[in-house]
């Protein structure tokens, strides 16, 4: 029979994707470059001035606030993160599994959770200035402005760094560290010539995620009063719309220029392999050991015990017999986290079937327009969340279409969520993708399996592991997620975040409390589960 | 590898549906405002946009629901915040009603002809002073501007007679405002329509100067005057009340009342208005009059500590007495002209940073 010999001949990764991938990722691609270039369209449609508005006081100084934030931020969750790092990857740190399982943790708080905390523990009246109190300092402290925006941040972003660079240290083969021994160098210029090279890239790509997050910050700086673009955005975004355009452009142009500055310095990086040869050289923190337990019990103690104490401690208030008028419903708690929950799990499932005709095109065709595509969805990892609120908010307003459709709907708010959380997802999916075998799928092929068959019975439970580590990425951030819930949730709809946010700020301590802690314990717990429980060196 | 992640997922899912059925019937507060059977449920809706907080309207709106069976859906926020997003929305929004904590974000939208007319009927429940001149927006409650002020950081000499005197560097860093509030904002409007925009902006400039200190809302103030945080502030007088009642003795503030002809002692009253496009809806016109009614209007006064403007409902005798000047003293329809001149400059005074 002719046919079957000239089958093998056909090679099948020549076949080009199909008609039906390519215009799914087509779609995918205008949804994620849709916010970002709606702001941009709008600002030299809306008959303001951009260029005048970017060059105005209005917009500067909410600009120049935001870069002074970011880069003392950036500076110090980077010395902290990689310091802390260090201790648990590479030294003789005691109690180190206790550690290793404590510091990546103040990433369950969202920060403006963390910013309240703060704001209220040592105000008069809270833990903090009680305790000071019995030592005798009446000390109020002022959690405000550019030194509250600073602490909180840095104590909430180091583990941006933390993590990637404490895997990093324990990849480190020990050959050229006892090489550079041998040959005399000293404990810190070793350190300098040898380790830090090879870590430069896992500490820059983890500096960079907190610059990006500082710059995007909403909820701690809007709470500390500290005026940066996204809280001057929030402001201006009914009261004067092309100030707000404007003032969005300028957060737009900075990450955009955060980030390729970032691409081009990483490429000029030298790199070096994942070697996990073995046994990682241990140093003995001999007299340093005191003061290495202190800032491990610093990070530990006041960006996950303190903030988690502050919130038991308003929540507690509950228990207090008040006027009734002010008692917290249960009704409205359990209503939010089942809002919580679902539009996560939702935000989690769309984000997934977004990004996987992509992984597929990139994984396994290798085309350019899958290339561009992934491109795409990756840089959209620096579009921070009230940029894309912003553009679905007058999106929906301006376009009578967009409001008959949009308006009001869940829908409109999982697509900002996956177009914020779905780079997260990207990655993941892209090797769950490429985990596949491929011989697996030509082997179906020439048995006769349709495309849909061979996809449903050989990738999906082949790619399931990866795809479910990739939801619950974009789940725990949706869970957490502030700027996007509070503008465009639909009539009616509250989060968890948005319910602590809105309380936190009306003064209604006793509700705000509750659920920042169902929300932090939720987040916690669903961590664990879903990500830090597999981190295999723990 | 990991079914176990399905598990969790499922588990969560399977949690999250459980708790979804919340229950409906009124307990609590709302109780107080209609302790009857529910109503059957019937086919009709309102669409609420409240700038009233959440926890202090909400039970009267859940009495509503119960008692006429329609189903109420709300968006909560600042007044400011909901006026400009119906301006935006125009003739698509899906607001019938319109609810805020002062006049002027209801006159912002009564000159952009925004809102409806609303019956005669409704209209004549509250003073004529108490209601817009075009029949637009009725008042449902008052509350009056004062200086509330810690028992402990301030002596009595201290306190002021009149807001001017804030100004003075006794006050240094010792006062708190809620700029962008909507009673702070119409206050403030008033303030420009009868000493002159020129007068006010200096005013709050040497406020700015002065480190007076910017909270999200009054009640944000009352709470931190209460703890120390910051010594006094120019709030509406109900929330002192409120907290006091939650708190108790360790709530340590008190309200003072500048002098009686001072402008610091201003009556701002909270208006609800219909919609342009709701205009004649019958169900939006019910929950106007809803608002005026005996048991709403007594649950104002003596849960939230309001002055009730419906006629024939006691005052709660925790609150002194109005004096004759308060009331009806200022043309509210002038506030909604001058809503946006007065957030820009608001904005411009740098209050906002602090």
């Amino acid at each position: 029979m002719p046919g079957l010999l000239k089958l093998p001949q056909r090679s099948p990764r020549k076949s080009g994707p199909s008609f039906v991938l390519r215009s799914l990722s087509m779609i995918v691609v205008i949804g994620f470059a849709f916010p970002a270039s709606y702001l941009v369209w709008r600002n030299f449609t809306d008959g303001g001035q951009p260029f005048d508005l970017l060059t105005s006081r209005r917009t500067t100084e909410p600009l120049i606030r935001t870069l002074k934030l970011a880069f003392a931020v950036s500076l110090t969750s980077m010395l902290l993160g990689s310091c802390l790092a260090w201790l648990t990857a590479r030294t003789d740190l005691p109690l180190l599994r206790f550690w290793r399982v404590i510091l990546p943790v103040p990433l369950v708080f969202p920060t403006f959770i963390g910013a309240a905390a703060f704001i209220r523990t040592f105000a008069p009246g809270g833990l903090a200035h009680q305790a000071l109190g019995w030592v005798g300092i009446d000390a109020v402290l002022q959690f405000r402005g550019f030194f509250g925006a600073w602490f909180v941040l840095t104590l909430f972003t180091y583990p941006y760094v933390y993590l990637p660079v404490s895997s990093r240290f324990r990849q480190l083969p020990s050959s050229m560290e006892e090489s550079a021994r041998l040959l005399g160098d000293a404990p810190f210029t070793m350190f300098r010539r040898v380790i830090l090279p090879q870590t430069a890239g896992a500490i820059g790509a983890g500096t960079l995620l907190v610059f990006l997050y500082t710059i995007s910050d909403f909820g701690a700086v809007q709470l500390l009063r500290y005026d940066t673009l996204t809280r001057a955005i929030a402001t201006n975004q009914l009261a004067n719309p092309p100030a707000a355009l404007a003032l969005s452009l300028a957060l737009l142009i900075l990450a955009a220029i955060v980030v390729s500055a970032e691409r081009a310095t990483s490429r000029r990086l030298p790199t070096f392999g994942d070697t996990q040869a073995g046994r990682t050289v241990r140093y003995s923190l001999g007299r340093w050991k005191a003061p290495s337990i202190g800032l491990a019990t610093l990070a530990a103690g006041l960006g996950v015990v303190a903030p988690f104490v502050a919130l038991l401690d308003w929540a507690s208030g509950a228990l207090n017999p008040g006027s009734r008028g002010l008692t917290v419903d249960t009704g409205k708690v359990v209503d939010a986290t089942w809002n919580t929950l679902h539009i996560s799990v939702l935000a989690a499932v769309a984000a997934i079937l977004a990004v996987l005709p992509i992984a597929l095109l990139v994984g396994r065709y290798q085309t350019r327009g899958g290339a561009f595509a992934h491109a795409v969805v990756i840089s959209s990892f620096a579009l921070p969340g009230i940029l894309i609120a912003l553009a679905m908010r007058f999106w929906t307003l301006r376009s009578d279409v967009a409001f008959d459709l949009f308006s009001d709907t869940k829908a409109l708010l999982v697509f900002a969520y996956v177009v914020r959380f779905g780079s997260l997802a990207m990655g993941v999916t892209l090797l769950a993708v490429k985990a596949v075998p491929q011989q697996l799928n030509d082997a179906a092929r020439i048995l006769g399996a349709t495309s849909f068959r061979r996809f449903v019975s050989i990738d999906l439970p082949l790619m399931r592991p990866g795809l479910l580590a990739a939801a619950g990425l974009v789940l725990l951030s949706t869970m957490k997620e502030l700027p996007i819930s509070l503008l465009i949730a639909p009539l009616g709809f509250s989060t968890l975040t948005t319910r602590t946010f809105s309380s936190f700020e009306e003064a209604f301590v006793v509700e705000a409390g509750i659920m920042a802690v169902v929300l932090v314990v939720l987040s916690f717990v669903l961590s664990w589960a879903l990500v830090l429980r597999r981190a295999d060196d723990l | 590898m990991k079914p176990r992640i399905a598990a969790v997922l499922l588990t969560i899912a399977i949690f999250a549906s459980a708790c979804g059925s919340a229950s409906t019937n009124v307990t609590g507060v709302a109780g107080d405002i209609y302790g009857g059977e529910c109503a059957d449920r019937v086919d009709e809706s309102v669409t609420v946009y409240s700038g009233r907080a959440e926890n202090l309207l909400a039970p009267v709106l859940d009495a509503f629901q119960c008692e006429t069976g329609i189903d109420v859906e709300v968006r909560w926020g600042s007044s400011t915040d909901l006026a400009l997003l119906l301006a935006e929305e125009g003739d698509k929004t899906s607001a019938d009603v319109f609810l805020s904590k002062s006049p002027g974000p209801v006159g912002f939208l009564e000159s952009k002809d925004l809102l409806g007319m609303i019956s005669q009927d409704v209209l004549d429940l509250v003073e004529p002073q108490n209601r817009s001149a075009e029949g637009r927006w009725v008042g449902f409650s008052g509350r009056k501007r004062v200086l509330v002020a810690n028992l402990d950081a301030v002596e009595d000499s201290e306190l002021p007679e009149s807001v001017f005197d804030l100004t003075d560097p006794l006050y240094k860093g010792r006062v708190a405002i809620a700029a962008t509030n909507g009673s702070f904002l119409d206050w403030f409007t008033v303030f420009r329509d009868q000493f002159g925009t020129e007068t006010a902006t200096e005013w709050l400039d040497a406020m700015v100067e002065n480190d007076a200190h910017s909270y999200a809302n009054n009640r944000a103030i009352v709470s931190a005057v209460g703890l120390g945080e910051v010594d006094m502030g120019l709030v509406n007088h109900y929330y002192n009340y409120q907290v006091a009642a939650a708190e108790g003795e360790s709530h340590r503030a008190q309200n003072h009342d500048l002098g009686d002809d001072d402008i610091g002692s201003l009556l701002i009253i909270t208006a609800a208005s219909v919609t342009q496009t709701s205009e004649n809806d019958p169900v939006a016109e019910q929950l106007l009059s809803y608002l005026l009614s005996t048991p709403v209007q007594e649950y104002f006064t003596n849960e939230t500590f309001e002055y009730p403007l419906a006629s024939g409902v006691a005052l709660n005798p925790v609150l002194p007495e109005l004096v004759a000047l308060e009331i009806g003293s200022v043309d509210f329809d002038a506030l909604g002209g001058g809503f946006e001149e007065t957030l820009a400059i608001i904005e411009a005074s740098g209050i906002l940073n602090q």
